[in-house]
């Protein structure tokens, strides 16, 4: 088996895949489940706020923003974890599946409310509801991912 | 193969670093390595492990300059929070890297990849 004097190959295999899981960790737990569902639900508005004539989508999406800010950083809190400003445990992949389907939805929305292909209202709720559901499922879905030993 | 070993820094030539190799320094190193700083309570939980085993982990990084600790009340209870510091990231960042290159992954590491 091929070593470099201090361990095996097989060893630091399985130091790297507990440094992995231990990430994993940091990443998904420990998060209160009230976080997961306001930012589901804060994301969710979001195709409502489109719909706001003029400047009324910027002015009641800038609240919402802080309102989001505010439930991550008291969530931060709780959990124990303070990851910074800028920073996260979790990999890019993750932050895609998880952020990635509400954006595109989100974008959707907005398209289709452009170019007025459906009922405006009609779409926004479908676009909340799908938005919430998958947001929420995949937090959870995650979160329990990175639980299993 | 066996590497030359600085006594100073604990490190091999190629990253191998002998303080964080621990099983449990490893893992308290990779809880706190993607983000700024974690509170002791919430590393128990998530290393799993007893408090004076904790406590004894984290004294061994601090001595060797790769951790370092906060105190901070909140709740009217005062917590510790720890996190590593620039070369306790550096060191644990080179001793990933060695490890994928003993498991023959010798591309270039992104941290946020481990």
């Amino acid at each position: 088996m091929e070593t470099n004097g201090l361990i095996s190959a097989a060893e630091a295999s399985a130091a790297l895949t507990s440094a992995k899981q231990t990430r994993a960790r940091v990443a998904w737990t420990g998060y209160p489940a009230w976080y997961w569902l306001t930012t589901a639900a804060g994301l969710a508005t979001t195709p409502f706020v489109v719909l706001l004539p003029d400047w009324w989508d910027l002015a009641a999406g800038l609240p919402l923003v802080a309102l989001l800010f505010l439930v991550a950083v008291r969530a931060s809190r709780v959990r124990g974890v303070c990851e910074g400003w800028t920073g996260t445990a979790m990999r890019w992949w993750e932050m895609g599946l998880l952020y990635g389907p509400p954006v595109v939805l989100i974008f959707a929305n907005a398209v289709v409310y452009r170019f007025a292909l459906w009922s405006p209202i009609l779409a926004a709720a479908a676009t909340a509801v799908l938005i919430f559901a998958l947001f929420a499922g995949t937090a959870r879905r995650l979160s329990a991912r990175a639980t299993r030993p | 193969m066996s590497r030359p070993v600085d006594v100073e820094q604990t490190t091999t030539e190629d990253g191998f670093d002998l303080v964080i190799h621990a099983p449990v320094r490893l893992r308290l190193c990779a809880a706190l390595d993607p983000v700024r700083e974690i509170e002791f309570g919430t590393l128990l939980t998530l290393l799993d492990i007893s408090k004076s085993a904790l406590s004894k982990h984290i004294a061994v990084l601090a001595d060797a300059g790769y951790v370092t600790q906060r105190r901070a009340v909140r709740d009217t209870r005062q917590r510790l929070w720890l996190a590593l510091t620039d070369t306790g990231r550096s060191a644990y960042r080179g001793h990933v890297a060695a490890l994928h290159r003993i498991v023959g992954d010798t591309r270039p590491q992104n941290p946020r990849a481990t």
